[in-house]
């Protein structure tokens, strides 16, 4: 594949290389991971592209094979970190860096264990591992360090003390807010027959943990929402501003059944502050006309991609196939047009990138009829197909900038 | 057409076992001009047509009314027909040894004096029989037997105790059933497995591939093995312990007694032990960074392995109102340390299980029940053993053996200290009824039941919700056989039947300590058929064809789960299925002379299959579910060359490919074709073979002592472990692979002799996603047959 494609769209290779780059010639190249369907044998493949607007990759014949099914994908310091989901068992991490040949390198691997949640803070990645059950209510995390790909610090927490009743706080993922980490979790009983369910589905809990000692300083709630984000899902995003906005899904249930009264919404927490803003709610049920968040993926200025999904067919882990823009600043909610159908779609990516200049997301869509990269402006609220990717589902898309080999 | 005579003689070693109340007795021992034993010579008594035939050691006895001169006939595939004048007096009668000399009427003698082994291998069915017998001096496990057998593979995580995957033709696990005399092996737990078995236990294996015979009542997709287990009439006694690398002791009691009134009691007892030591080459991680140590050479640490069983019948054989009648129990326990998870990369040091088998038994056999030409069938057995999984340190360890510790609760993979008891039993009966020479019928019936009790001992409360889960399963057999002159053929029809009937507990409030109970049943059933044929053109040339529709329902453990280990349950999973077809051709010649036998055949087989059941993630990817998810095709071809020179040397190849291909077009609700649609399946072996040469010496270090040397060659091919379209350069595979294995044996009176050495040039062996098997090991072992 040329690596100098000859386009005006804004996803073009541009000779300034990526983020942070100083090398006038790097280059830089989207890194796609496919997943193929299939009952078994199944590899995740790393691919790269230099557009992601038009053309097609296939991971026949080519990419990164990676060693073993159910992977999940993290970019930091233009490093691509592949960990394996080995179901409680520990599993090795692969490291990538883009070389000047425009080929991927693997510069090394280390062992972590499988988490629930790993999330960059600073240029290190924290991981938790976290317990869903009663006999063992303990969450393990683990510092890793990019520049060297180790792991420089460990703890552990309970997760029974978090809050009053003995409900396991089940943390549904991490986010860097002003140096420190704010943990959202969802309340669960982690016992008898009912190990996600909980008894305070109208509450929003975020644990808040200085770095990189990861020590509680202070619980966060608010009676307004359900648990902010999901299983495996992050619900927290920054702004520019340093305003930390929460998503929540409203999805807690009890017994099996679906048990929060309360509305799928955004909240906020504002820069510097450890309490949720009560003067902001944007009640996102309201806005989309009965449908609720599943996920979201943050643009710039106050926008963001959402995913959204009918009330009717509310699930625990269903990914919204039903694409909007909400603007968390002047509260306006625009469905996406130019996406297939939501009934046409049978996977979603969640694992997507944001173009530096925060004006496009780029989401992987797939449908019967194959996976594509659909590229959403999101001023404009309309998404175009863009490159198709055969081979399966599209599990992330990022981006790396070379670097010149040691 | 002499191969008419053979029906012929087992019809008339039939009638002699049904002889009871025998005043008298005719011994012998039948020998080749190498002072060899000969089995499965047929000796009779020209007169009165009584015959029987030669056991392993050449030796044949006679019982009946004998009274005056009779004329005695041995006879045997390659040599003169021996016959001699023979005046019966006392009630005990030896005759001296008989030699029989080469012959040069083989034509006459080829099939008639057919050993059971070749009269099971000339059945329609592609089958293939071990002759365990020849396996005794060894130490080599029933699994490790088969994996010597065309077709078939064995796969395991490691050494000795290991658990085992076999797979033939493309069918794998579950797919492929286990028999032991006929009784499906399914739920007998962990004490009494193929990776357990020792090879001395069974008399010999028959493996049925792609289409099953009705007489093994059960439900298997795409073939099934039978292990005849040993049986005597008269007192025996074998004995053997072997020692060898990586701290394995194995020991073997094989024991039978038999009265003046045919009470006879059987004991067969086994142990194995085994460290399991052996050094892998790993990247072996600290456990603080993270960081990787590359290619370390490091000892296994925590794979111990011990069992110990015993089995114990008692009973009568040869009244007149049983053939056979037995009672027998079989007690069994085993503790297995898990070192590894399913890759290399997961390392444990205490997680480990321990389980244990009761197992009371029956079997009734009778012959011409009621009217001449019905044979009937009766064996049932309950298992009341127990599994346990055992996980319950909170550490990491590495391949170092270091490991770090939190002071909470907690354990290596997942925190767990669960018993179950899945209360199995099976009952199988069935009747053969031989209408007149060439017409006859069959029917077998098979049941199961099934009922699991679990108890989790890190939290007595959580056991609320232990939900009551039952099976059970029947299948139903009928079959028709023809035997002509020049051929013969079975038609059968198989009904499955599989009620599921389990009680669901949930939590209807979400209050803790809540627990209510939906009753669920599901039923399926279905039909099966299938047809075999064979015909001989000439006596040394056989062709056979055979066709199946078969089933394999869903076991309780992929409906239920596994008491939440590893698998959770799934109530709707659909039986597989499969059309399996194979043609076959076996020819028999010599060069020159009779001294050099030589033996080729080959079968071509065509597995057409559906809704194979795979693992899967549930929605929060903690626990595997099976699903009913991949359709795949499977072409191959099978050929195995014999050739034996006077006895003495005998040298066999045989070598297996298949072209195993996915045949599900459309994944997921997609219109557009799977990219790896037509691709072949990974993580399979597909083209692999075995080589083996022995060679038996006479007279060493002594008079009638016997060295025997024998030389096995391992190939499997190279395999990708995903997808060979996918993926650019660096796929992930698993490398060719040879193994030489020698073994010398050296029998000296009642002794046996024997070194082992597997893997002589300590090759990197391995399995299921390149999980490395033991290098070279030595073993040696003794043996004492009374």
């Amino acid at each position: 594949m040329s690596l100098v494609m000859v386009s005006c769209s804004d996803d073009d290779i541009s000779s300034e290389g990526g983020e942070g780059s100083e090398n006038p010639d790097a280059i830089s190249k989207y890194v796609i991971t496919a997943s193929p369907l299939a009952s078994e044998g199944v590899a995740d493949y790393i691919l790269t592209s230099s557009s992601l607007t038009e053309g097609e990759i296939s991971v026949v014949g080519n990419g990164v094979e990676q060693d073993g099914t159910y992977r999940y994908y993290i970019t930091n310091n233009n490093k691509f970190f592949s960990l394996l989901y080995g179901q409680g068992n520990p599993g090795a991490v692969t490291t990538y860096q883009l070389g000047t040949d425009g080929n991927l390198d693997m510069i090394s691997d280390f062992q972590a264990e499988t988490v629930q949640s790993f999330t960059n803070v600073g240029d290190e990645v924290l991981m938790t591992k976290i317990s869903r059950n009663t006999d063992s209510p303990y969450a393990d995390w683990y510092r890793l360090d990019t520049e060297t790909s180790q792991i420089v610090g460990e703890g552990q927490i309970n997760t029974q003390e978090i809050v009053a009743d003995e409900e396991l706080a089940f943390f549904s993922w991490m986010t860097e807010v002003g140096g420190k980490v704010y943990a959202p979790f969802m309340p669960i009983k982690g016992c008898c027959d009912d190990s996600f369910g909980t008894s305070n589905p109208d509450k929003a809990y975020v644990a808040v943990y200085s770095y990189p000692e990861m020590e509680l300083e202070t619980l966060i709630e608010d009676e307004r929402t359900s648990f902010i984000g999901r299983y495996f899902t992050s619900g927290l995003e920054v702004d520019e501003n340093g305003d930390a906005y929460a998503f929540s899904s409203s999805i807690a249930s009890t017994a099996g059944e679906f048990s929060s009264t309360k509305p799928s919404a955004i909240t906020r927490i504002n820069a510097g502050t450890t309490e949720f803003d009560q003067s902001y709610f944007f009640n996102l049920e309201q806005a989309s006309g009965g449908y609720y968040v599943t996920a979201q993926k943050y643009a710039s200025n106050g926008k963001f991609v959402v995913f959204m999904e009918p009330n009717a067919t509310k699930g625990s882990y269903t990914l919204g196939k039903k694409i909007a823009i909400v603007d968390v600043y002047t509260q306006e909610f625009n469905w996406v047009t130019g996406t297939p159908s939501a009934e046409a779609i049978t996977n979603i990516t969640s694992n997507n990138y944001t173009s530096e200049d925060g004006s496009t997301v780029h989401i992987g869509i797939t449908t019967d009829q194959g996976s594509y990269v659909y590229n959403v402006n999101v001023s404009a609220a309309q998404a175009t197909q863009g490159i198709l990717v055969e081979g399966g589902n599209i599990t992330a898309i990022s981006k790396l900038s070379s670097v010149e080999q040691n | 057409m002499q191969y008419k005579s053979y029906y012929v003689t087992t019809l008339l070693f039939f009638a002699l076992s049904l002889m009871y109340g025998q005043s008298s007795v005719i011994t012998g021992k039948v020998l080749d001009e190498n002072q060899l034993p000969v089995l499965g010579a047929s000796v009779s008594l020209k007169e009165i047509s009584k015959g029987t035939m030669t056991d392993e050691n050449g030796n044949f006895s006679l019982k009946g009314n004998f009274e005056g001169t009779y004329t005695l006939e041995i006879s045997f595939v390659g040599f003169q027909t021996y016959s001699e004048k023979i005046s019966i007096k006392s009630s005990r009668t030896e005759v001296k040894d008989v030699e029989l000399k080469i012959g040069y009427d083989l034509e006459e003698v080829t099939i008639s004096a057919k050993s059971k082994i070749q009269e099971i291998e000339a059945l329609a069915y592609n089958v293939d029989v071990v002759d365990a017998t020849k396996l005794h001096n060894t130490t080599l496990d029933v699994g490790h037997a088969l994996d010597r057998v065309s077709g078939i593979r064995i796969r395991e995580n490691g050494g000795v105790g290991s658990r085992m995957q076999l797979s033939m033709n493309g069918f794998r696990g579950n797919q492929v059933k286990v028999f032991i005399d006929g009784i499906p092996m399914e739920n007998f737990g962990s004490s009494f497995q193929l990776n357990n078995l020792p090879i001395n236990l069974a008399e010999r294996v028959e493996v049925f591939k792609g289409v099953v015979p009705v007489s093994l009542g059960s439900d298997a997709l795409g073939g099934a093995i039978n292990i005849v287990t040993n049986t005597y009439d008269e007192n025996y006694l074998d004995l053997s312990y072997s020692y060898g690398s990586f701290n394995t002791h194995r020991t073997n009691v094989n024991a039978v007694f038999v009265d003046k009134n045919d009470f006879t009691i059987q004991i067969n007892a086994f142990q194995n032990f085994s460290d399991n030591n052996y050094k892998v080459t790993v990247d072996a991680a600290d456990l603080k960074t993270g960081e990787y140590f590359r290619d370390q050479k490091l000892e296994r640490f925590h794979d111990q392995y011990h069992n110990e069983t015993f089995i114990g019948k008692f009973g009568w054989v040869k009244k007149s109102f049983a053939d056979q009648l037995l009672f027998g129990v079989t007690l069994g326990q085993n503790y297995k340390e898990i070192q590894t998870g399913a890759r290399l990369v997961a390392v444990y040091g205490a997680r480990h299980t321990k389980g244990n088998i009761i197992m009371p038994s029956l079997r009734y056999v009778k012959k011409d029940l009621f009217t001449k030409g019905l044979d009937v069938k009766l064996s049932a057995n309950y298992n009341l053993g127990k599994e346990r999984v055992i996980d319950t340190l909170n550490r990491r360890y590495n391949w170092f053996g270091d490991f770090k510790e939190e002071d909470t609760p907690g354990g290596e993979l997942s925190y767990t200290d669960l018993e179950f008891q899945n209360n199995n039993g099976i009952v199988v009966a069935s009747a053969d009824y031989k209408i007149n020479e060439k017409h006859a019928i069959s029917v077998s019936n098979s049941f199961n039941t099934f009922d699991r009790k679990q108890w989790n001992y890190l939290n007595d409360e959580a056991q609320v919700y232990d939900d009551p889960q039952k099976s059970q399963k029947n299948v139903l057999g009928l079959a028709y056989s023809y035997v002509g002159g020049d051929w013969n053929a079975t038609g059968f029809l198989k009904n499955y039947n599989q009620l599921n009937k389990f009680e669901e507990s949930y939590n209807p409030t979400g209050d803790y300590g809540d627990v209510a109970y939906r009753y669920q049943e599901d039923n399926f059933n279905d039909f099966g058929y299938g047809a075999a044929a064979t015909y001989f053109f000439t006596e040394n040339l056989q062709v056979k064809a055979s066709y199946e529709k078969s089933f394999r329902l869903a076991l309780p453990e992929e409906i239920y789960g596994d008491g939440g280990v590893l698998l959770l349950g799934n109530t709707d999973l659909k039986p597989e299925t499969s059309n399996n077809f194979n043609v076959g051709a076996g020819y028999w010649f010599n060069l020159g002379s009779v001294k050099h036998l030589v033996n080729i055949d080959g079968t071509v087989f065509y597995r057409d299959s559906k809704d194979f059941i795979r693992p899967t993630l549930n929605n929060n990817q903690v626990y595997q579910v099976m699903d009913n998810l991949a359709d795949a095709t499977n072409l191959g071809v099978e050929a195995q060359v014999r050739y034996n020179y006077n006895n003495r040397l005998l040298v066999g190849a045989n070598v297996t490919y298949q072209d195993l291909r996915n045949n599900t077009q459309f994944e997921d609700g997609q219109t557009i074709e799977s990219i790896v649609y037509k691709d072949r399946i990974p993580n399979m072996p597909y083209l692999y073979g075995n080589g083996n040469i022995s060679y038996n010496i006479n007279n060493v270090l002594g008079k009638e002592n016997v060295l025997s040397l024998d030389y096995n060659l391992t190939y499997v091919h190279a395999f990708y472990r995903y997808w060979p379209s996918l993926g650019g350069e660096g796929k992930f595979g698993i490398p060719e692979q040879i193994s030489h294995d020698m073994n010398a044996s050296l029998k000296v009176d009642k002794f046996q002799f024997t070194l082992e050495c597997r893997n002589i040039f300590d090759q990197k062996m391995y399995d299921n996603f390149s999980l490395q098997k033991p290098g070279r090991s030595f073993t040696g072992k003794i043996r004492y047959v009374l």
